[in-house]
C-alpha cells in the first residue's frame, strides 16, 4: 500500500480540485438517490389525491434531478480526469528529471521498451488510481453517509439500516474483489509466464519443433499453462463471485429492512405513510455509487504493481543530484586542449550481471585512434560506456589527464570524451535538431558538411525539406545504415576531444562501411579542424590497417592487441579476416 | 461489426455453455426484477393507502426476501462462471491460433508475424472483459428491457409509451453526437497521440542526451508537452463524454417523466398507488442494461476486433496433410526439382535443384538472404515450393518388394511428391540444428541426448562438439538444468549441445544450419569434425555453410541465389549466372 501512496504522492494532485470533482460526483450520483427518494415521495402523496399544486415543487424537483444526474455526472467526469491528467504530467516530469539527474546506470540499463512502458503506461496506471479508484471511494463514502442521515431523519433505525448496508457494499465487497485480484494474480503469473514462453516458442520456432517431433509436447505444455492460468482464475472467481453478490445482497437487504421496520413505525404513528415510501424505495438508488467500489479495488491492485515498477525506476536512479542546467559550449581551447583518456586494469559490467570485460587498458589522446574487435556480445558496448563515464567501473580507474572520470563535472566530461552507442537515439525532430543535440549553436553550413563528411550528403540532397525534414522518433524513416551515419555525425559535430563509437558503419555495405572506418580512423578530426582521439567498436577486421591500435575482445577478456599488422600473426585474427574477406566473395 | 459472431461459439467451445447459462439466468434476473418491483408495490400500497399491518404484508414481504435471496444468487453464478468461461475460451482460441500458425506449410515469416505472436500472448486476452462485462450485460438488455416494459405496458400503457419512445432516442442521440463532433474529435485525437509520443521520445532519448550532458535542460520541455497534451486530451475528452452524457440524461430524464406523470395521473384517480409504485420501481430496469452495455461498449469492441484477428487465423486453408508414407532416407533420393520461393521481394531461392543422394554430404552456399533456409525448410515440407517440386526416389530394389512400397500410378516403384508424404514419417529420419536450436527442457544430458548411453560414449561425443569445454564451466556439469528453450547457455553452446545430440542419436538425414560466429576459430574445428564423423556414421548432411574450409569436405557444393523483383534493388545478381545451378565437388571425397 505504501508505495501506491508514495506514487499518489508523486502526482502532485491539487486537494481544491479534487474536492470540486468529489462534490461534482456526489452532486451527479446524488441526483439519481434525491430523484429515486423526492418520485417516491410524489407517488405516495398523489395517491391521497391532495390539490395538483401541492405536488409541483415535487414535480418540479424530480425533473431537475433527471436533468441535473446527467449534466453534473458530465462536469465531474470531466474535472476528475483534469485532476489525473496534471497528475501524471507531474509525475512524468519528475521521473524524467530524477533520471535525468541521477545515476546514470538506471536509465541505461532498462530496456527501451521498459522505460517507455514505466514512463507511459506504468504513470497512466497510477494516475487511473485517481479517476477509478480514490474519486469513486470518495464519492461513495460521502453519499453514504449522506444518505443514511437523510433516511434516518425519517426513521433512525432504517438510517442505521441503509448505512451498515452500505457498509457491506462499500467496505466488504470491494475487500473481497481485491483480494479476488490479488489471489488470481499471484497464482497466475507463473502460469502466464510459461504460456507466454510456451506460445511464443511454438510460434518462433514451429519448424524445428515439428520435425524434432516436439511439437505435440509443446502443445500439450500451452494447454497446460492455460489450465494452471484457468485454475489460478477459478480461485479468484469464489472472493469475486462473493464480492459482487454482496452488493445485490445489501441492497436487497436494505429494501427488505426499510420494509420490516416502516410498517410498524407508520402503524405507531412514528412516521406518516408518505415517508414509508420514501425509505423503501430509496436504497434502489441508493447502491449506484457503492456499485462501482469492487472495480475501483480492482484498480488501486493494478495500480499498486505499476506503482511499484516507477518507484524502482526513481530509487534506482537515486535522489537528486546537482540539478544546474549547463549546456556545453563550443570546445574553448582554454579547456584541457588535448586531453589524455586512460583506463588500467578496468573491468566493465553491469550491476548485477557477470562482468563484460575484465582487465581492459586503453590510452587515447587525441590524434590516435584505438579499435575494439570482437563479436557481438563480447562487451565492446559495455567497455565504451565504462570509458565515457556513464558506467561505473566495476574495478580498476577511467581517467582524464589523471582526473578519475566520475569525479569531472558534466561539462568538463562532456568536453573531454562522448560516446555514441549503436542504440543511440534519433529524435522526432528535423535534421538539424537531431545534430543540436551534441552542440546546440550548430548552424546550418556546418550541420551540411557534417552529414557530406559521413556521406549522407546524397541523402540530404534527396529530403524533401533538407536539413528541416522531420525524422521519425527512433529514427523508422531513414534506414539502418543512414540512421549509424547520422549518429556519426552528431558525434562529430559535439566539443568531445575524444569520441567513442559503436559499430558507426554497420548496415552500409562492406566496401562503404570500410571507407568511413578507414576514414575515421585515420583522420579523426572535427568539424572546426581540431584533431580527436577515437575509439571505434566494430566487428570488421578490413580496415584496421588505419588504426593505431587494435584491441580483440574474446570471452570478456583482451586475447590479443597491437597493430593490425602484428595481429595478422595471430591464426585467429588472420583466419577471421580471410572469412570475411571470402564470405564478400561469395555476395 | 456483429455484437456476437457466431464463429465465436463454433471455436470456443466453452462459450457456448457459457452463453446458455447466461440467457437462462438473463431470463431469470428478469423475472426477478418484474417480480420484485410488482411486490414492492403490492407490499406498500396497502399499507400507505389503508394503514396495513404487517402481518397483512407479510407474505408479500417473504417473497421479496426470496426474489432478493435469488437475484442475489444469480449474480454470483454469473460472475463465478463468466471468468472461468473467459479464460477456457481464450485458452481454446489461443491453442487454435498457436496450432494454426504453427503448422507445416505456411511460410516461417508469416507464421512468426509479430500480431499473431501478440494475439496470441496478450491479444486474446481483451476477450475476457468481452465475456465478464459487456456479454451478460447484451443478454439482459434482450431479456430484462423487454420484459420489464412488457410488464409495465400490461400496468399503464402511457409510461410504457413514453419508455418505448425513449429508447429509440438513445442510440439516435449518440449517433448524431459522434456525427457532430467525429472532425474535432479525431482532430485531437491526433494532437493527443503526437504531444504524448514526443514526452516518449525524449524519454527514449535520455541516454543519449546524458551522453551529450544535455539532459537536464529537457525537464521543463516534458512539462510543457505534458501541459499541452492535457489540454488537447480535456478537448477530446470534453467532446468524447458528451455521447455518454445524452444516455444518462435521456434515461434518467425519461424516468422523471414516467415518475410525474404517473404521480399527476394519481391525483385524479387515473392510475392506482400499487400500479404507480411498480412502475416506478421497473422504469430504472428497463433502462439499466442499456446503460451497461453503453458502458462498457469499449470492452465489446477491443474483444470483437481480436476475436475477428483469430478467425482470420483460423479461417485461413489448411494444406492437406499427406498420407503415403516416407521411404528410408538410407537409401532414398530426396530432390529438390525448380523450386521457387515467391517473396514480395522477388524468388528466394529462383530455380533450385538439389539432389539430397544417400549417404553424402551436400553444402549449400550463396549469399546471405538468397534462400539457403528456406530451401531447408522447403526439403523438409516445412514450407510449399511456388514453383517446382520436391521428389522422394527410393533406390533400394528390396522395397519395391514391399506392401506399403510407393508406386507411380502404373504400380512401378517409382518417385513419391514430398506433398503426399505423411511429414512426422519423414521428420522421424531427420535430424536439423537449426541456427538458433531448440533445446529439450530438463537436465543437460537430456537435452543432449545422453542420457542414456555410457559415460565413455558421451564424453567422446562432447569431446569432438566441444561441449566439453562448456561442461568444464557448469559445477553440475552433465545434471545441468536448462530451461525451456535452453535458457542459461549462449547459442554458441546451445549449437555444441544439439551437436552431441546429433553425434550420439544419428539420424538418416542431418541439415546443419551453421551458426555464423565470428573470430571464432574453434567453431569450424567443431563442425568439421561432426561431419567426418556423420559421414563415418553412413548419414546424408546437408550442410548450410559459408567458410571455404567446411565447405571443402563438401561432396556436392550448390550454390542458392535469388531472383530479386524488377525494380528492387537487391545484391545485383548479374554475375551468377549459374544460379541454383548444381556446383561440382571443389575437393570433396566424390
Amino acid at each position: 500500500m505504501s508505495e501506491l501512496r508514495r506514487a499518489v504522492r508523486l502526482l502532485d494532485v491539487d486537494p481544491r480540485r479534487f474536492a470540486v470533482a468529489v462534490a461534482l460526483g456526489v452532486g451527479a450520483l446524488g441526483s439519481a438517490v434525491a430523484l429515486s427518494a423526492v418520485a417516491a415521495w410524489l407517488i405516495a402523496r398523489a395517491s391521497q389525491m391532495p390539490p395538483v399544486l401541492e405536488l409541483s415543487v415535487a414535480t418540479v424537483a424530480v425533473r431537475a434531478f433527471g436533468v441535473g444526474r446527467g449534466v453534473l455526472r458530465y462536469l465531474e467526469r470531466i474535472a476528475s480526469h483534469e485532476v489525473a491528467l496534471r497528475g501524471m504530467t507531474a509525475l512524468r516530469t519528475t521521473l524524467y528529471s530524477r533520471l535525468a539527474a541521477g545515476r546514470p546506470e538506471a536509465a541505461l540499463r532498462v530496456r527501451r521498451g521498459d522505460l517507455l512502458a514505466r514512463v507511459g503506461a506504468d504513470v497512466d496506471a497510477v494516475g487511473d488510481v485517481v479517476v477509478r479508484g480514490l474519486l469513486p471511494a470518495a464519492v461513495a463514502g460521502v453519499l453514504a453517509v449522506f444518505t443514511s442521515v437523510a433516511m434516518a431523519l425519517f426513521l433512525p433505525t432504517a438510517g442505521l439500516v441503509l448505512f451498515a448496508c452500505l457498509v457491506l457494499a462499500s467496505v466488504v465487497a470491494p475487500l473481497l474483489a481485491a483480494r479476488a485480484a490479488r489471489a488470481t494474480e499471484l497464482r497466475a503469473a507463473h502460469a502466464r509466464a510459461d504460456m507466454t514462453a510456451t506460445a511464443l516458442g511454438l510460434l518462433d520456432d514451429a519448424g524445428p519443433l515439428a520435425v524434432a517431433g516436439r511439437a505435440d509436447a509443446e502443445l500439450a505444455a500451452l494447454r497446460d499453462a492455460d489450465r494452471r492460468i484457468a485454475a489460478a482464475v477459478d480461485a479468484g472467481a469464489g472472493p469475486s463471485a462473493l464480492a459482487t453478490a454482496a452488493g445485490t445482497l445489501a441492497q436487497g437487504l436494505a429494501v427488505l429492512g426499510a420494509l420490516a421496520l416502516g410498517i410498524p413505525a407508520v402503524r405507531s404513528g412514528a412516521m406518516t405513510p408518505v415517508e414509508l415510501a420514501v425509505i423503501v424505495l430509496t436504497p434502489l438508488a441508493a447502491f449506484e455509487a457503492a456499485s462501482a467500489l469492487p472495480a475501483a479495488a480492482v484498480q488501486v491492485e493494478r495500480s499498486r504493481a505499476a506503482a511499484g515498477r516507477i518507484l524502482a525506476l526513481l530509487d534506482d536512479a537515486g535522489d537528486d543530484a546537482s540539478s544546474t542546467t549547463t549546456t556545453p559550449a563550443r570546445p574553448s581551447p582554454s579547456d584541457t586542449p588535448s586531453p589524455v583518456l586512460r583506463a588500467q586494469a578496468l573491468d566493465c559490467g553491469w550491476t548485477g550481471r557477470p562482468l563484460a570485460v575484465a582487465g581492459l587498458d586503453l590510452e587515447v589522446r587525441p590524434g590516435r585512434s584505438v579499435a575494439i574487435v570482437g563479436a557481438s556480445g563480447a562487451g565492446k558496448t559495455t567497455a565504451l560506456l565504462t570509458l565515457a563515464g556513464l558506467l561505473d567501473p566495476r574495478a580498476g580507474h577511467v581517467t582524464v589527464d589523471r582526473n578519475d572520470v566520475a569525479s569531472l563535472s558534466r561539462t568538463a566530461r562532456v568536453s573531454a570524451v562522448v560516446v555514441t552507442t549503436e542504440d543511440a537515439h534519433v529524435f522526432g525532430t528535423t535534421v538539424l535538431e537531431n545534430l543540436r543535440v551534441a552542440r546546440g549553436d550548430l548552424d546550418a553550413d556546418e550541420a551540411r558538411a557534417v552529414l557530406a563528411r559521413v556521406g549522407l550528403g546524397a541523402w540530404l540532397e534527396a529530403l524533401p525539406d533538407g536539413l528541416d525534414t522531420l525524422l521519425a522518433s527512433d529514427g523508422r524513416t531513414v534506414s539502418g545504415g543512414e540512421r549509424r551515419r547520422l549518429l556519426l555525425a552528431r558525434g562529430l559535430v559535439g566539443p568531445a576531444r575524444i569520441l567513442l563509437l559503436d559499430e558507426p558503419a554497420e548496415h552500409l555495405d562492406p566496401r562503404l562501411a570500410d571507407e568511413l572506418v578507414t576514414g575515421l580512423l585515420t583522420d579523426p578530426r572535427g568539424l572546426d579542424g581540431t584533431p580527436r582521439g577515437v575509439v571505434v567498436a566494430t566487428h570488421r577486421l578490413a580496415p584496421l590497417a588505419a588504426a593505431d591500435e587494435v584491441i580483440v575482445l574474446r570471452e570478456g577478456r583482451v586475447a590479443a592487441r597491437g597493430t593490425h599488422a602484428d595481429l595478422l600473426a595471430d591464426p585467429g585474427y588472420r583466419e577471421a579476416l580471410e572469412r570475411e574477406l571470402a564470405t564478400e566473395r561469395a555476395r | 461489426m456483429k455484437p456476437l459472431d457466431p464463429r465465436l461459439l463454433r471455436y470456443a467451445r466453452s462459450a457456448r455453455g457459457y452463453l446458455a447459462l447466461t440467457v437462462a439466468l438473463g431470463l431469470a434476473t428478469a423475472a426477478c426484477a418484474v417480480a420484485q418491483a410488482l411486490l414492492i408495490g403490492h407490499a406498500l400500497g396497502p399499507v400507505i393507502a389503508d394503514g396495513a399491518s404487517r402481518a397483512a404484508v407479510a407474505p408479500l414481504v417473504g417473497w421479496l426476501a426470496v426474489v432478493i435471496a435469488v437475484r442475489t444468487a444469480v449474480v454470483a453464478v454469473q460472475e463465478r462462471y463468466a471468468h472461468r468461461a473467459a479464460t477456457r475460451a481464450v485458452a481454446e482460441l489461443r491453442h487454435q491460433v498457436v496450432l494454426a500458425a504453427s503448422r507445416p506449410g505456411r511460410h516461417a515469416a508469416a507464421a512468426r508475424g509479430p500480431e499473431v505472436v501478440t494475439l496470441a500472448t496478450r491479444g486474446l486476452d481483451s476477450l475476457e472483459p468481452y465475456f465478464v462485462r459487456y456479454l451478460p450485460q447484451l443478454v439482459l438488455a434482450a431479456t430484462v428491457t423487454p420484459a420489464a416494459l412488457l410488464v409495465v405496458l400490461g400496468l399503464d400503457w402511457i409510461s410504457a409509451a413514453l419508455v418505448a419512445g425513449t429508447i429509440p432516442l438513445v442510440p439516435l442521440f449518440m449517433w448524431l453526437v459522434g456525427v457532430m463532433t467525429q472532425g474535432r474529435s479525431q482532430r485531437g485525437l491526433a494532437t493527443m497521440e503526437r504531444l504524448g509520443a514526443q514526452v516518449l521520445d525524449l524519454v527514449a532519448g535520455l541516454p543519449t542526451l546524458r551522453a551529450f550532458g544535455r539532459e537536464l535542460g529537457p525537464a521543463t520541455r516534458v512539462r510543457a508537452l505534458g501541459d499541452a497534451h492535457r489540454r488537447a486530451t480535456m478537448g477530446t475528452l470534453r467532446i468524447a463524454f458528451l455521447s455518454g452524457m445524452v444516455l444518462e440524461l435521456l434515461t434518467t430524464l425519461c424516468v422523471a417523466l414516467v415518475a410525474v406523470g404517473v404521480g399527476l395521473r394519481l391525483v385524479y384517480g387515473d392510475v392506482g398507488l400499487v400500479v404507480g409504485l411498480a412502475v416506478l420501481v421497473l422504469a430504472p430496469e428497463v433502462f439499466a442494461p442499456l446503460r451497461q452495455v453503453g458502458l462498457h461498449f469499449h470492452a465489446s469492441t477491443d474483444g470483437v476486433a481480436a476475436a475477428e484477428a483469430a478467425f482470420a487465423v483460423l479461417d485461413e486453408p489448411a494444406p492437406v496433410p499427406g498420407t503415403r508414407p516416407a521411404p528410408s532416407l538410407a537409401d532414398a533420393t530426396l530432390r529438390l526439382e525448380g523450386v521457387s520461393v515467391r517473396t514480395p521481394h522477388g524468388d528466394f531461392p529462383h530455380r533450385l535443384d538439389l539432389p539430397l543422394r544417400p549417404g553424402r554430404v551436400l553444402a549449400l552456399a550463396g549469399p546471405s538472404g538468397g534462400g539457403k533456409s528456406t530451401a531447408v525448410e522447403v526439403a523438409l515440407g516445412l514450407l510449399a515450393p511456388d514453383e517446382g517440386r520436391v521428389l522422394l526416389t527410393s533406390e533400394s530394389p528390396d522395397v519395391s518388394l514391399r506392401e506399403d512400397a510407393p508406386r507411380s500410378d502404373d504400380g512401378a516403384p517409382g518417385p513419391v511428391d514430398l506433398a503426399d508424404v505423411d511429414l512426422p514419417s519423414l521428420w522421424s529420419q531427420v535430424a536439423w540444428l537449426p541456427q538458433r536450436p531448440v533445446l529439450e527442457p530438463g537436465t543437460l544430458a537430456e537435452a543432449a541426448g545422453a542420457a542414456d548411453v555410457t559415460a565413455a560414449e558421451r564424453d567422446a561425443a562432447a569431446a569432438r562438439t566441444g561441449l566439453d569445454a562448456v561442461l568444464a564451466a557448469l559445477p553440475e556439469g552433465w545434471d545441468t538444468p536448462l530451461g525451456r528453450g535452453g535458457v542459461g547457455l549462449s547459442v554458441g553452446q546451445r549449437q555444441r549441445v544439439a551437436l552431441t545430440r546429433v553425434l550420439l542419436r544419428p539420424a538418416p538425414l542431418v541439415v546443419l544450419d551453421e551458426p555464423t560466429a565470428h573470430l571464432d576459430t574453434a567453431a569450424e574445428e567443431v563442425v568439421l569434425s561432426t561431419v567426418r564423423a556423420l559421414r563415418e556414421a553412413g548419414s546424408t548432411v546437408l550442410l548450410v555453410t559459408h567458410r571455404p574450409a567446411v565447405l571443402a569436405v563438401a561432396d556436392e557444393v550448390v550454390t542458392v541465389a535469388g531472383h530479386p523483383a524488377v525494380g528492387h534493388d537487391e545484391p545485383d545478381s548479374s554475375d551468377a549466372v549459374a544460379l541454383g545451378s548444381v556446383g561440382t565437388a571443389s575437393g570433396g571425397a566424390s
